[in-house]
Parts: C-alpha cells; structure tokens; sequence
C-alpha cells in the first residue's frame, strides 16, 4: 500500500521558475510604488477622518449638503457599509480638533444623526512623521535583531536568505496596496510588521529542518544541498499546509465579519501571509540552496552527484520511500 | 521491545536522530515503562513528573480564570471599545530642545489637572515616548468640551484685588470664598506666569505643621512684584493668583517683597500647598503642547466593533477546531486543550495587567489575539506533524512521543523567538496603537511557550504510554504505523534479508 506521504514535490527542481514569478511580482510592486504611489491616511498626512454609521437612508448628497454647511464643503465623501448599515466615510484637511468636532456635530445635527452615530479623529500635521519614524525604526531594530539571532542560532547566510524572503513579502503587500489604492494607517503598518514575523516563523521552521538534514542526513539519497533542501521542505510540508490554514481561517473571518479596523488588520495580513508561506519555500530555500552550493564541500558533492542539474531525484512522482534505502547494514 | 526494536531498527532517515540521542533515551523510556504497566498503583519518575507537571498547569489555569472572571470587567476595554475621547498631545520647547522627564511629569501633572476638572474619574494620562501625552476620557461623549480643556493654556496671572472691576466677585473673594470666576476685561494682571522661576513647598515659619509655598520670579518678576507689595503692604492689601480666569488664592501682603522671593503663607496643608504649587507651575508650562490626534468614539459604535471581532475570533477558532478534528481525529483533543490552556493563561495574564493599568483592550489588540491565537495552534500542528513523522519513520509510539515533543517544541520555540523578537520590537519602539499590538503579540507567544511545556508535551507523553498504541485509528496514527511497516519492509527486501513481515516495527508498536 502506498500512502500519500512517499511522494516528494520537485520545490528545488522548479527554482528558477519560482525565482522568476517573484522577480516579476516584485518588480511589479515597485512599479505600482512608483506610478501610483501608496495613499496615505490622514494618521501619516493630517487632517480629520469623520466616520457616520446607520445613517438609514440619508443620500451622499445630503451629507454633502450638510457638511458644506459647516465650512467642511472641501471634504470628500464616501458610502461604507458596516454590518448590512449604510456609513459614510468623510475626510478632510481640518487639523483643529475643536473645529473638527464642531463641524461634525452640526452636520450631524442637521441630518437627524446622534453623537452615537459618528466618531471624529483628529491628527495633528506632524504626528504622522512621528508615527512613521518609531514605525521604520520597530521594523530597523527587529531585522537586526533577527539576522543577529538567526546567524547564532542557525547560520549567517540562512538569516540573509531569511531576511531577503521577508523584504519579497514586504514589498509585494506595498505594491498590493499601492495597485488598489488601498489607504495606509497605522493599523496597517502594524500589520506589516506582523508580516514580517510569519514571514520569518515559516522560513525558520524550514530552514531548522534543512539545518537538522544537512548535518545528519545520511540516506543515500539526499547528496546535494539542493536535494536537501527538497527533502527537508517535502518533510513540512503538511505542517506547512495545515499551519497556513489555520491561520488563514480567522484572518478570513476577521475580513468578513470584522469591523472597519480589523478589516485594515485582515487584508494586509491577508496578503502576507500567503507570500510569506510562498516566499519560504519558493524564495528563501532556493536562494540558500544555490548560496551555500557554492561552499567547497557542497559544491564537491553537487559535482559528484550533479542531480539538481538534471532534475533529480524528485521527479514530482517520483516514490521516495523505494529508494529511500539504506546503504549500510 | 523498544530495546529490541533499537537493535533491530535499520538505518533509514529516522537513523539521524538516533545517531544524536535516541538511544539513550529510547531505552530509558522502554525500562520506565515496564513497571508503570506491573505496578500501576506506584508512578514511575518520567510519569509522575508528566503529572506533576500538568498539576502546576491546572493550578495556574484556575488561579488565572479567578483572575478574569467575569471576563467583562476584569479586562479593561480601550478606548475605542467602549467610547470616549482620546487625545495624543506633542510637547515642544520654543528654543527646538528635547524637554527633559522631569518637564514631561510636570506637563502630565498639569493635564491631569485639567482633565480632573472634566470630572472623568477613569481617566488616564500617560506619557509615550520622549515628547507625548496621550488622554483617554472613558465615556467622555461631550468631544468639545473635553478638547478645550485640555487644550486651554493655563494662564496665570496675578491681580491687585483693587483691580478688580466686578463688585460681585470682589464681595466673594473678602468673604474668602473659592474658585471666585473673573471675567475677561474687569480685571487687569501685573503680572503674568511667564515671570515665575520656580516654585518649591517648605515647612511654614510662622505656625507649626502648616506648609508654604514659596515662589522665585526672575529680575524682571521680582521689581514688578517689589513694586507692587511696596504699595500694598501698609494696607496688608490682597493679591489674586488668577489661573484661567479662576481665583485660586488671594493672600495679604504682609510686607514689601524684594528680591524676588515670595512667600506664600495661609496655614495650608502639604496637599493644599501641592495643589497651589501645581497651579503656580500650570502657568509656566515648562513646554507648550501641541495636538497630535484627537479621536473621539461614540460608546455603542465601538461596542459593536468589539462584538464583531469576538464574533471573527469565535467563528474562526470553530472552524480551527473542526478542521484539526478532520485532521488529527483523536489528537485533534489534544490540539483543542492546548488551545483553552493557552486562553486561560492569556486571559489571566491580560487580566492581570488590566488590573494595575497597563493593558487595555484595543481593537487592534483584538486583531493581535486573533493571530496568536493561530501561532498557538501552529506550535500544536508543528508538535503532532514531528510525532506522526517519528513514528512514520519507525519508532514506537511512546519513543516518538518523547523525541517528536521535544523536536517540534524545538522548532516551535526557535518561529516563537523569532515573533517575540518582533512584537518586543514593535512594543518598545512603536507607539500607539502600534505599541498596544505589540505586547498582546508578545504576551501571546509567552502564554504559547508555556502551554507547550506545560500541557502539550506532558498530556502526548501520557498518551502516548497506552493510550494512543492501543486505539491507533482514534488518535489518527494508524496510517503512520501502516507506513513505518511498509517502509521497514522495504528496507528489509532491499538488504535481502529474509525475515518475516511480522517482526516489522510498526507491529510492535502497535504490540
């Protein structure tokens, strides 16, 4: 009886095409960064944000209407729907809180609404620099830390590999954002950083096992660090398929039910979490594969064994468990 | 068996970990098993250290659900949760210095000041970072009026009682009433706060066990206030302190003052002298406070918000749950306890913080337990998947238990270092809204390491002893069992060897 387990997937033997859908989605992304640019809330630019929930039937006319009323005639509107209740969106360049306040409760007032119908933020024009400084310099602090903890625990060029996978997933989820226009607050740059760790979580635990296989894997079958490295991603793979649907669940469900906030959490999570899964196995393996067969000792073995030249022993049908044999007593 | 197994067993992949410890330990576990199966009234050690150890977790579990029940008022909710108004205040000095702490505690000393006035008793004013000042006003609803307050620049000042225009408040303040209001333009101030250098409190001289607050104002302060007390001392005239319009303290000049120290005496007690200090200090602002963000939240809005992400985080741990049922059948219950333990000492641990003020519950911090929550039941998957590996590979149930544990744990800890290492990241730099995802990040993946160690590996090792080899289908290892049969077989064909297929390891494991 053959079980689904004998089965290796070809990861490694599918490199550079892996390599070369990231090159393009990253490119991609850094187009979009630079045509059309990310959209910053007004927690970054400053200004005011008035959120309406269940305004019934109130039309984005009147709501225009009485905004333009309270001097706000500059602010743009848009509908929202939060739980099935129509909402409007409104944003203007109003940083005085007083003012801000003022206006939103006459424009209130004139449509029926109540203060439990509305929240007004005020951002002040220099918080966002403020946010956006302490913001790079969590990201700065925790990839230094990272490389320094990867590199003792594991090995240098497993923590750069790491680190350039995590960059891959950072710059994908900007572009993302940049391409739909989607608004960055900091609720969104927390979830970036999230990012990052998932990211790393999923890379480390297949490069914990590549670490685990390259010193002590002696089956006759796994010469090369390439087809280690198969092996090894193979080895997770259902840990990596299981672990990436439990979490994915209530991200998802955060993206359907959740309100406004959770919803900014759950996309860019959302996002991530899918690269940084795809990432570990299809960029960070690959790059450290090719980096560390350049290491004599590797490269003697890849010389010998060369099978990861010509596609190897992992066809995808390829039944490991026959020649997963033992050569010694 | 296991000791006859180790002989046995041929060198396929599993050989790599036995080449580092297994034998030793594989062993160990085969002779503590055998008087724990003759003798079942007396633990052996490895068993009663198993139990012990998921005693201590069940106490810690009770000791932190008596901490969070009921769960409602245990854990303080933010203020985006249940309304209120929240401003974040920059502080900045004219001359484009840092201030220093100890102008950040005084500026935090005169906003909380302010926000009193407000007579919001929960609210909270906290210093972030090294230049603001946020305010939380729980069930503030009236935005504006709180805004102003705060807002206001204290503005000291200090009136000749004969230059006060208005007769009523004139009467007020003779008769020594308090908190007298002057309104703009029936008096005119000498001088204003700007002047004063300090301020410090000292025991009175005069009567024993009153304080008095003594008050340096700079050369330009000191001739104004010589001037002035020169003209009313023959008549022991008053002198208002004015902050914002309000008479705070009208004492008499009792002499001339020069030199610009002033004492100010009326049989105070050390917390009316602090408070006459403070009031004194609120005109010179050490900095001026400039807003940064004012948020202000309707109380059922954020209500709603918050019952909506309860309602993602429930809907997805069912699902979670079903789908590991689908997965891991009987180990599925293992993964679901994991799961309540870890909630329990979360819960515990935020309630804990809750009460000494330093946790809140965001909506962002929602979104932060809602993913550990994932990371939690990933140290769960990553610990079954290495145990069904092991035994896929060919060790016994109970060896694989052991060593599968303690590998996944392993792998578990070195993903959990690597998130800790960015949520602490997040928390100590970040601020905000940043900072508050942080630490529930933080706090979750602590909660996750001990869960670990204190029920995951010890209820599998239990397990694993008789329960799981005797139902291998319920616990859902039979494929694996079936597997390691098949692979020792193979091995065995391929060194020719012609033993029969009923010594294959995954007999005896079963055995």
């Amino acid at each position: 009886m053959r079980s689904h387990f004998s089965h290796e997937i070809s990861f490694i033997g599918h490199r550079k095409q892996f390599l070369t859908l990231s090159c393009i989605l990253v490119i991609l992304s850094i187009v979009g960064l630079a045509v059309r640019g990310l959209v910053f809330g007004i927690e970054f630019t400053g200004g005011t944000e008035i959120d309406f929930y269940q305004t019934g039937n109130i039309t984005i006319e009147q709501m225009r209407d009485a905004l333009a009323a309270t001097d706000e005639g500059t602010a743009t509107v848009q509908t929202t729907t939060t739980q099935g209740e129509a909402g409007f969106l409104v944003r203007s360049d109003t940083t005085d809180p007083t003012t801000a306040n003022a206006h939103a409760q006459a424009a209130a007032e004139s449509l029926g609404l109540t203060s439990d119908n509305y929240t007004v933020t005020t951002i002040g024009p220099d918080w966002g620099a403020d946010t956006t400084r302490s913001s790079l310099m969590a990201f700065g602090v925790a990839i230094l830390l990272i490389i320094a903890y990867v590199s003792f625990r594991y090995e240098f060029k497993m923590s750069i590999t790491a680190v350039i996978a995590l960059i891959h997933d950072l710059v994908i989820t900007l572009g993302v954002y940049a391409w739909f226009q989607i608004d960055i607050s900091p609720n969104v740059i927390a979830a970036l950083l999230t990012i990052m760790g998932y990211s790393l979580y999923d890379t480390v635990v297949e490069f914990n096992r590549m670490n685990e296989n390259a010193k002590q894997l002696r089956d006759g079958v796994h010469h090369t660090y390439f087809e280690i490295c198969n092996f090894s991603i193979n080895e997770v793979i259902v840990r990596t398929i299981n672990t990436t649907i439990v979490t994915l669940v209530p991200v998802i469900c955060m993206l359907a039910i959740g309100g406004a906030t959770l919803k900014d959490f759950a996309f860019a999570i959302l996002v991530g979490e899918i690269l940084g899964t795809y990432s570990s196995f299809a960029v960070a393996s690959p790059l450290l594969a090719i980096w560390k067969t350049r290491e004599p000792k590797w490269a003697k073995l890849e010389a010998k064994y060369g099978s990861a030249q010509k596609a190897p022993v992992t066809p995808a049908t390829g039944k490991v468990g026959e020649k997963n044999e033992p050569k010694e007593g | 068996m296991a000791q006859k197994q180790d002989r046995e067993a041929p060198k396929t992949g599993l050989d790599r970990w036995n080449a580092t410890e297994s034998k030793s330990r594989g062993s160990k576990g085969a002779r503590s098993a055998r008087p724990g199966r003759t003798k079942r009234r007396r633990m052996n050690p490895t068993v009663r250290r198993y139990v012990s150890t998921l005693v201590v977790t069940a106490v810690v579990c009770l000791a932190c659900a008596f901490c969070f029940t009921p769960l409602g008022e245990r854990i303080t909710t933010g203020l985006d949760i249940q309304g209120g108004v929240s401003v974040i205040l920059t502080a900045s000095k004219q001359d484009g210095s840092a201030p220093t702490a100890d102008e950040m505690n005084t500026a935090k000393t005169i906003v909380e000041k302010r926000v009193n006035t407000l007579g919001a008793s929960e609210a909270t004013v906290q210093i972030q970072g090294s230049n603001s000042i946020l305010v939380q006003i729980p069930g503030a609803t009236d935005a504006d009026s709180a805004v102003q307050t705060i807002g206001q620049t204290g503005h000291l000042e200090f009136v000749r009682l004969d230059d006060i225009g208005d007769a009523d408040a004139l009467a007020k303040i003779e008769a020594g009433a308090s908190n007298v209001k002057l309104e703009q333009g029936t008096y005119t101030a000498f001088l204003d706060g700007s002047y004063i250098q300090s301020t410090s409190i000292a025991q009175s001289s005069t009567s024993v066990g009153t304080y008095a607050v003594n008050v340096t104002f700079n050369s330009e302060g000191a001739d104004i206030f010589d001037k002035v007390t020169k003209e009313l001392a023959p008549t022991k005239g008053q002198i208002c302190i004015v902050l914002d319009g309000v008479v705070q303290s009208a004492p008499a000049v009792q002499e001339e003052i020069s030199g610009g120290k002033v004492s100010i005496t009326g049989n105070f007690t050390s917390d009316a002298a602090q408070e006459l200090k403070t009031v004194l200090d609120s005109g010179s602002l050490p900095v001026s406070l400039n807003y940064s963000e004012s948020r202000v939240v309707g109380p059922t809005l954020g209500q709603d918000s918050l019952n909506q992400g309860i309602l993602a985080l429930v809907i997805g741990v069912a699902i979670v749950i079903v789908y590991l049922f689908f997965f891991y059948r009987g180990l599925g219950i293992l993964t679901l306890g994991s799961l309540v333990v870890f909630a329990v000492l979360y819960l515990g641990l935020l309630a804990i913080l809750s009460h000494y003020g330093m946790f809140s519950l965001s909506l962002p911090g929602l979104a932060g337990m809602v993913l550990t929550t994932g990371s939690a039941a990933d140290s769960s998957i990553l610990v079954l998947e290495r145990f069904r590996e092991e035994i896929r590979m060919g060790r016994t149930v109970k060896n694989a238990s052991v060593s599968g544990a303690r590998h996944g744990i392993m792998t578990s800890l070195d993903a959990d270092i690597v998130t800790l290492v960015t949520a602490l990241a997040l928390f100590f730099v970040g601020t905000g809204t940043v900072k508050g995802f942080g630490l529930t990040l933080a706090l979750g993946v602590a909660c996750d390491i001990v869960t670990m160690f204190g029920f995951k590996a010890p209820t599998l090792r239990l397990l694993a002893a008789h329960v799981i080899p005797s139902h291998p289908g319920f616990w859902g290892v039979d494929q694996d069992i079936v597997e390691a049969e098949r692979r020792s077989q193979e091995a065995q064909k391929a060194r020719g060897a012609k033993v029969p297929a009923s010594s294959a390891k995954g007999g005896e494991a079963r055995a």
